[in-house]
């Protein structure tokens, strides 16, 4: 991928660009606004990570003057703003996602993956595959081997979610965001027990597991 | 208090210009009705010389001019017409008789100079400088004689000059009332404002105690004064409670830091080979994590407590809120070897914050997931109440002891017994906030056995 890092804290940009590209990822660093939106409008990225407070162009004068002059690149807003304003500010913004800081690597790198796959909007899927898996979303049938297997409609979701971003990691956090809307940290094991249980149903009569756990990151879904 | 700080005084300065106002009306009144009256008193001498002509026209057709002149010496020798005058002229212009000097002979109205009526006090009211005038009016008669009859102006003057001496006096008291009890006013107004700034000086200088003392008028000072000390009560919680929260944050962050410190020494000590360092580091990253959850949980409940966020409110479906926390606990409930019985009134709506109304129940359900033992049962209601929708949340696990019902939404507050347990105490203070910043109340009973945690909402 190649990304767009705008973030104006030298310690925390130099983070971020070593360990992207100890992903294989080629990363282009600004450190202010002003420097940001001449790389953001003159290149083509992947995907921009854009800091809120920075020197100059404020991150969502930035993103909404990107906006305005047709750049579709999905944006990450990294920030330390992290009340539910700022987020829906940034959503308003044209942002993609949110991020506050401090913020763990691999989350970050599961969301930008996420963000620069996103698939192209109003291409309506009707069924998602993975392997033998197979969803069909019109219905709410999903079936393996060609066996219907019995989900409930919080099942559904998270197998949706985990499907649509097959072969990719996804967070604990964006299961708790996008499958619940949940926008705090619960101090149970909500996403561990429904994750446990979709196994029981989708992976444990089968040979072949589909759902994997990635230590530290999350969750992966792929063959 | 200074002389000059008086003159600046908000309450002099409008004093001052009500005096002004007051003063300059009074003359504007006192000229209108000063002009009506000489009007009036103009008219009347014009009655009076009007009726002595028409008496006179009488004389001079029955008696012609030596008829006339016969009747005008009567008239000045009765002395009943003191404040009249009479002029009788022949054609050449000179006097045939006449309290008046010969004139020339003007026809119609005209105002002359004459002699003091004999009865006027002139000596002691009028210098001998001071023109007396009459009011009068001349007329030819047939054979080109003329005729003058005038009556004093002494009396309308003397009425004008009364009337502008009641006025002089009106005005002078007026004047001398509207200052002293401006000056009066003024002072004691002063005075308070002059209590208002020593407290404020006070807590300034850091007698935070201090408050303004209240006179019970009920008056607008008074009002002030109780808002302020209103105001300061409150500033004075704000500060304690901010107090509280410094201290709890040094207090309960210094104990996990103290320990992520604790087990970098130990790896430091012990630690032989690469894995044992990358145990050490991923230990050590769980611990931030958890380190940066308090402080974001203490963020957030401080950010609450603001009331920053009620701009954002909007209506939220209270049930389906609820229905979706539950479809996120359940499964965790059932694991945990905990039963729940749920029964949600569908459709409630109340005014606020979805994401906020959906951690108070997820923090109230994990709460009592977490403090309770296995096989505990939990129910959970949602219904509309004439007060509102209140949700109740019951188990039948240890309770919450009497005295300890209130702390418990205090941040970082844990029962002994729970002290072992995970979590950092911060869940229900955050329920609290969130409940606050809705106008819910929140309150925790006895189950007999177990807690019933209640919280009464809003209606929209």
């Amino acid at each position: 991928m190649k990304i767009l890092l705008i973030e104006d804290d030298i310690d925390t940009a130099e983070h971020i660009v070593k360990s992207l590209q100890q992903h294989r990822h080629v990363v282009d660093h600004a450190e202010s606004g002003h420097d940001g939106l001449f790389l953001a409008a003159g290149q083509t990225y992947d995907v921009l990570i854009v800091d809120r407070m920075l020197p100059g162009l404020d991150g969502i004068g930035l993103v909404k003057t990107i906006r305005s002059a047709g750049v579709h690149t999905p944006v990450l807003f990294l920030t330390a703003l992290d009340g539910v304003d700022n987020r829906v500010e940034g959503f308003d913004a044209g942002g993609d996602d949110y991020l506050a800081k401090p913020f763990a690597f691999e989350e970050l790198h599961a969301r930008l993956k996420a963000l620069a796959r996103r698939p192209a909007p109003m291409q309506a899927e009707t069924a998602l595959y993975v392997g033998d898996l197979e969803f069909d979303l019109l219905k709410r049938i999903v079936k393996r081997e060609g066996r219907t297997i019995d989900l409930l409609p919080q099942e559904f979701k998270l197998l949706e979610y985990l499907m649509r971003h097959v072969d990719e990691i996804v967070t604990r956090t964006m299961i708790l965001e996008n499958v619940w809307d949940f926008h705090f940290d619960p101090k149970t094991t909500v996403v561990e027990t429904h994750i446990s249980r979709l196994r029981k149903k989708v992976d444990f009569p089968f040979a072949n597991p589909l759902i994997h756990t990635v230590h530290g990151s999350g969750y992966s879904i792929h063959v | 208090m200074s002389k000059i700080r008086f003159l600046r005084s908000a309450n002099f300065k409008l004093t001052a210009l009500y005096v002004l106002l007051f003063g300059a009306s009074s003359l504007v009144v006192f000229g209108v009705i000063y002009w009506i009256i000489a009007g009036t008193l103009q008219q009347q001498m014009a009655l009076i010389v009007k009726a002595e002509i028409s008496e006179l026209e009488q004389d001079y057709r029955v008696g012609r001019t030596a008829g006339l002149a016969q009747e005008i010496e009567t008239r000045i020798g009765s002395g009943r017409y003191p404040f009249n005058y009479y002029l009788l002229q022949d054609k050449s212009g000179k006097k045939l008789v006449g309290n008046l000097p010969s004139m020339a002979a003007f026809e119609g109205w005209q105002d002359i100079p004459a002699p003091y009526p004999s009865v006027a006090d002139n000596a002691t009211d009028l210098t001998e400088t001071s023109e007396h005038r009459a009011y009068a009016h001349g007329n030819h008669l047939d054979d080109g004689a003329f005729i003058l009859v005038g009556t004093s102006t002494y009396q309308a003057d003397e009425s004008k000059e009364a009337i502008m001496r009641a006025f002089f006096w009106a005005i002078g008291v007026v004047l001398v009332l509207a200052f002293g009890g401006g000056t009066i006013l003024s002072l004691s107004f002063l005075r308070r404002i002059d209590e208002i700034n020593r407290t404020a000086k006070a807590i300034v200088d850091g007698q935070l105690n201090e408050r303004v003392r209240t006179s019970g008028t009920k008056d607008e000072l008074d009002l002030l004064a109780v808002n302020l000390n209103d105001m300061l009560d409150r500033i004075q919680a704000l500060m304690e409670s901010l107090q509280q929260v410094s201290n709890d944050i040094a207090h309960d962050l210094r104990r996990p830091l103290g320990r992520l410190r604790r087990h970098l020494e130990g790896v430091r000590r012990d630690a032989g080979s690469v894995e044992d360092y990358q145990t050490a580091i991923e230990k050590g990253i769980v611990e931030t994590d958890d380190i940066l959850a308090t402080f974001s949980s203490l963020l957030r409940i401080a950010q609450i407590e603001a009331h920053v966020r009620r701009h954002a409110f909007r209506r939220v479906d209270l049930s389906a809120v609820f229905e979706t926390v539950i479809d996120a606990y359940g499964p965790v409930i059932e694991d945990a070897g905990k039963l729940i019985e749920i029964d949600i009134t569908p459709e409630i709506v109340i005014d606020g914050d979805r994401e906020l109304l959906a951690q108070l129940l997820a923090n109230l359900i994990e709460n009592t997931v977490t403090h309770t033992p296995s096989g505990t049962s939990i129910c959970l209601s949602l219904q509309q109440t004439q007060d509102g929708p209140v949700a109740t949340l019951c188990d039948d696990g240890p309770g919450i002891p009497e005295s300890e019902r209130g702390k418990i939404f205090e941040r970082f507050y844990r029962l002994d017994a729970s002290r072992t347990t995970p979590g950092n105490g911060l869940g229900l203070a955050l329920v609290a906030a969130v409940a606050g910043l809705h106008g819910a109340s929140v309150a925790v009973t006895d189950n007999h056995p177990g807690a019933i945690f209640m919280v009464r909402y809003k209606s929209a």
